[in-house]
């Protein structure tokens, strides 16, 4: 069978007119005539388009500013012709509505101060909230890290809802030209706002901030409303999550300890995404499975000794012949952890003497130097652990002060003490509440 | 190769000597600066600059290689379109566009295109660098789905399912593409060029740059080749036959030798006259012809094999309403066939259909270009189970013959250019129309803000375009009507028959035509 198209051509009379050099005003043809269409795809194409005949045919009223023929001059517009038309429009916002948003994306400082001065303050009284509305995210297009206050104040702060959903737009369009301390914390401020769009907006726009991670899995224990919850948790869910590799010390044969065990689990949970575990013990090689995407190895050594210093980097390059990898600095030298040492010794020291670290041997100047620095954050001597047991029976003894082991899991320290301190106060630091959970936290927020 | 008037741009295949051609348009100065494609390791930069610092040919050029597209009335929220060769997508990939989307709160929609993709709006450039390379790790990816590129690839919504398919297009357009996007494929065409593959009775394609059409010969299936289809502001056509019939293994090949021939012969003078109808017309067709089968040799391809046929092919009927639950070829398994009004989706949605799709069917969904969207593989014993589900409410299997076969552009409230809301007007005439009327079967209407006619009003049996008409001394929106498109074994393009009726009067209008040409009947008074 042999079948070819019917008569296909459909004449349409859409040629666009050729056009003179510059088109004049006054030849574009009225809202809704035929040729009106064709006519601005024709002046579309006219580059350079002399400007200054439109704007003043807008500006004494010979043409009305439609949407059709301010698209047209939008691609061609500078920010002294932006400014003229949004000045047109300050006087004039009822006649264009589509006006600032369609001129005012010039960036530029003169039309960033222009949108700041008719912002600042309500416009001191002149303009309505639907002005306001329309000229805020043209000031988040300016990306002027000084216009991030006025921004900051005026969607946290009281005010009519489109007003202040405006202002977030601002914000988000503006995203990365803003302080991003300040920024999170409006953002994490605003998810909990009354206004669920508000608040589902802020989410998304923190779920797009570096380690993101971090400020989403803090919301997570606020009291958020349900819609914006569930929304939290998909953007949770979306999130690149690298796998945790922590390594510790371990005993005998790469045995680690149910409390270190029992808290990678934890973690994993609380991540969604794996988390390993391994010991410096372990003898066998490391794991030979890809170990995904993207690795973060957690050292959870509490001292900078040559574990730190020479096993960890050593693993580390090793890792790195099977992918990327994130090397992170030891635990110990991680303030959160410190201040939560703080923590636990002020705790500690509430009815009796300020307790003691009792320490790992440990030698070398950097190590001297990390004792000294944790005596001073904890406000606790760091004291090493004598060899002989004698020596330790009779520390233990001391009326000075008591004694804490600065060790994380269960060890023959800890273990050692427990018969000279008792279980409590022999305790490792993960057995300690609240240390236990804020390493948690600290490892859950982790990119 | 014959001399011809047509330039060229390196001066190959004997063209007019560049001392004597028109200069070059704007667009392809800027084009021939840098590959848009280079951008895509910069897009972390760009975002940390702000999109209004870029320059206007990187921000509405460039950008599009990647299918980054800066839209002028939403500026600052971006659309990002994809590339789903045959309109195929995993519930795994729309996971991810779902989440895009929802992330994008009041501002993120996606649209079902009227070449089986989809199209995601109200990005932030901020978004890109880690949407690339969340769509590269399942699978997906949007290069060159904009501007002077090869666009989506279609097929047969159907393919590998369909108990009246001729052969299975999901590896041939899947094997084009991969040839296309590979690194002999064009970089810097003159113009868009559209490719199809059919597979079956109903694929109507003649509205493709390039169109492949299943045919026998010598009672071997393969392919008659079909060119120069496309529509526009300035000139509509349906593609014509190249004179030829390849295997289907020849396809890619060929593709390419097409498409580096458009690239390096085809107009960059004047874009309204570039795409490829205009190079065979300046050609000749034989002519034409001859260079693409030369141009195939030099890839290496056997031209000289070519088999010359005039045309015939076995596509005979208009594609059929795919909505609805329909036996697959494999026993016990369904399609089942839902209308998404106008093609949008919200994040809700598209994760629903994720649901949907893994809970009932496969995890397999696809999309048409009717804009309407799959489930496939469903066992028989699971499909009442799923046409009780919540979504079908909004995403019925049984739409009105009106809706089902309703196909729309953006429409102005993401496009400068339209003269309308074409996607809210359609639904809201149509559904007004349902309650109306009572038609004896589906009725193709397309939709389209601007005569640039991305909707594709010539194809409708009822095409409508935006138009402003003066009503009671005032300026209202308005739509001009078309009739008479035909998809079927005769295909004809629609032709202007009213002018500018005010949206407020259409579904008069629309209601008297249907019952007067379309055999509708009036609820009230059938009853």
């Amino acid at each position: 069978m042999v079948r070819r198209p019917g008569p296909s051509s459909v004449p349409v009379p859409l040629l666009a007119p050729e056009l003179p050099f510059e088109p004049d005003p006054g030849a574009l043809p009225a809202p809704g005539h035929a040729d009106r269409w064709t006519w601005l795809l024709s002046l579309r194409r006219q580059r350079p388009l002399v400007l200054e005949p439109w704007l003043l045919a807008i500006e004494v009223g010979q043409l009305e500013p439609e949407a059709d023929l301010l698209a047209v001059l939008a691609d061609q517009l500078d920010a002294d012709a932006a400014i003229r038309l949004l000045r047109f429009w300050l006087q004039n916002p009822e006649r264009s509505p589509s006006l600032p948003n369609l001129v005012g994306r010039v960036r530029d400082t003169a039309v960033a101060d222009l949108l700041a001065a008719a912002l600042a303050d309500g416009g001191e009284g002149r303009l309505d909230s639907v002005c306001q509305t329309l000229l805020l995210p043209l000031l988040g297009h300016q990306r002027r890290s000084g216009d991030f206050p006025l921004l900051q104040k005026l969607v946290l702060q009281p005010g009519p809802r489109q007003v202040r959903q405006s202002a977030l737009e601002g914000l988000i369009l503006g995203l990365s030209a803003w302080p991003l301390p300040a920024l999170r914390s409006t953002l994490v401020s605003l998810a909990s706002d009354l206004d669920p769009l508000l608040a589902g907006a802020a989410v998304d726009a923190l779920a797009r901030l570096p380690n993101a991670r971090s400020p989403l899995s803090l919301l997570e224990r606020s009291s958020l409303e349900a819609s914006v919850a569930e929304r939290l948790q998909r953007r949770l869910r979306a999130l690149p999550t690298s796998s945790l590799l922590l390594l510790v010390h371990g005993r005998a044969d790469g045995f680690i300890p149910p409390d270190i065990r029992s808290l990678a689990a934890e973690l994993e949970q609380r991540r969604g995404a794996p988390v390993r575990l391994r010991a410096l013990t372990d003898p066998s090689p490391l794991p030979p499975e890809p170990l995904g995407d993207s690795l973060s190895l957690i050292p959870l050594f509490l001292l900078p000794g040559g574990h730190v210093r020479h096993d960890v980097p050593a693993i580390a390059t090793a890792l790195r012949r099977q992918g990327p990898v994130r090397l992170l600095p030891f635990l110990g030298a991680w303030p959160c952890w410190q201040r939560a040492l703080a923590f636990e010794v002020v705790q500690g020291a509430a009815d009796r003497a300020r307790p003691r670290w009792l320490h790992h041997p440990i030698a070398g100047r950097l190590a001297v130097r990390y004792l000294a620095h944790l005596e001073r954050v904890t406000g606790a001597a760091c004291i090493q652990t004598p060899e002989a047991h004698n020596d330790l029976v009779a520390l233990a003894g001391d009326q000075r002060g008591g004694l804490m082991p600065l060790c994380l899991g269960a060890s023959r320290l800890s273990e050692c003490l427990v018969p000279l301190l008792g279980e409590a106060a022999a305790a490792p630091l993960l057995a300690r509440p609240a240390l236990r959970e804020g390493l948690l936290q600290a490892l859950e927020v982790l990119p | 190769m014959s001399d011809s008037p047509v330039p060229a741009l390196d001066g190959a295949g004997g063209a007019t000597p560049l001392a004597t051609q028109p200069p070059l348009t704007k667009v392809e100065l800027a084009k021939s600066s840098f590959c848009g494609l280079d951008l895509a390791a910069r897009l972390d930069e760009l975002a940390s600059m702000g999109w209004e610092s870029l320059d206007e040919a990187t921000l509405t050029i460039h950008l599009k290689w990647l299918g980054i597209f800066f839209r002028p009335v939403t500026p600052g929220r971006f659309m990002v379109r994809l590339r789903l060769p045959n309109g195929l997508i995993s519930a795994d990939q729309l996971e991810v566009l779902a989440e895009v989307v929802d992330r994008c709160g009041d501002h993120g929609s996606a649209d079902i295109t009227t070449r089986q993709n989809i199209q995601l709006r109200g990005l932030l450039l901020e978004d890109m660098a880690p949407l690339m390379n969340c769509l590269e790790r399942v699978g997906l990816t949007s290069r060159q789905s904009g501007h002077d590129n090869p666009r989506n690839i279609t097929g047969n919504p159907l393919a590998g399912i369909d108990p009246d398919e001729f052969v299975d297009t999901r590896p041939l357009v899947g094997a084009i593409q991969n040839v296309l996007l590979g690194p002999d494929g064009p970089r810097n065409l003159p113009r868009k060029f559209n490719v199809a593959v059919g597979g079956a009775p109903d694929s109507f394609l003649l509205h493709n740059d390039l169109a492949y059409l299943p045919a026998l010969w010598q009672g071997e299936l393969g392919f008659t080749v079909m060119v120069g289809g496309f529509f526009s502001a300035q000139r509509n056509e349906l593609a014509i036959p190249l004179g030829l019939w390849l295997r289907a293994d020849e396809l890619p090949l060929f593709t390419l030798a097409v498409l580096r021939h458009y690239e390096r012969r085809g107009d960059r003078t004047t874009r309204q006259r570039s795409r490829v109808m205009y190079l065979i017309e300046a050609l000749g067709i034989d002519a034409y012809r001859d260079e693409v089968l030369e141009t195939l040799r030099s890839l290496g391809g056997g031209a000289g094999d070519a088999v010359l046929n005039d045309g015939p092919h076995l596509v005979s009927r208009a594609p059929r309403d795919i909505c609805g639950v329909h036996p697959q070829k494999q026993p016990g398994l369904c399609w089942v066939g839902l209308n998404v009004p106008m093609g949008r989706l919200d994040s809700a949605a598209l994760y629903r259909l994720v649901e949907l799709a893994r809970g009932y069917g496969s995890g397999e969904l696809r999309f048409s270009e009717s804009q309407n969207v799959l489930i496939v593989d469903v066992p028989t014993q699971r499909v009442a189970a799923l046409l009780e589900e919540p979504l079908l409410r909004r995403f019925p299997s049984d739409p009105g013959p009106l809706l089902a076969e309703a196909v729309s552009c953006t429409g102005n409230h993401y496009c400068g250019l339209a003269l309308i809301p074409t996607k809210s007007t359609a639904l809201a005439v149509l559904q007004e129309l349902e309650q109306r009327l009572v038609l004896p079967e589906a009725l193709r209407n397309h939709w389209t803000g601007c005569p640039n006619a991305c909707g594709q009003p010539y194809m409708g049996q009822i095409g409508l375009m935006g138009a402003k008409a003066r009503k009671e001394g005032q300026m209202v929106e308005a739509v001009k009507i078309f009739l008479g498109g035909s998809m079927a074994d005769d295909p004809q393009l629609a032709v202007l028959y009213e002018k500018a009726v005010p949206l407020s009067d259409l579904p008069d209008v629309l209601e008297t035509l249907l019952v007067e040409r379309f055999g509708a009947s009036r609820r009230n008074t059938s009853a």
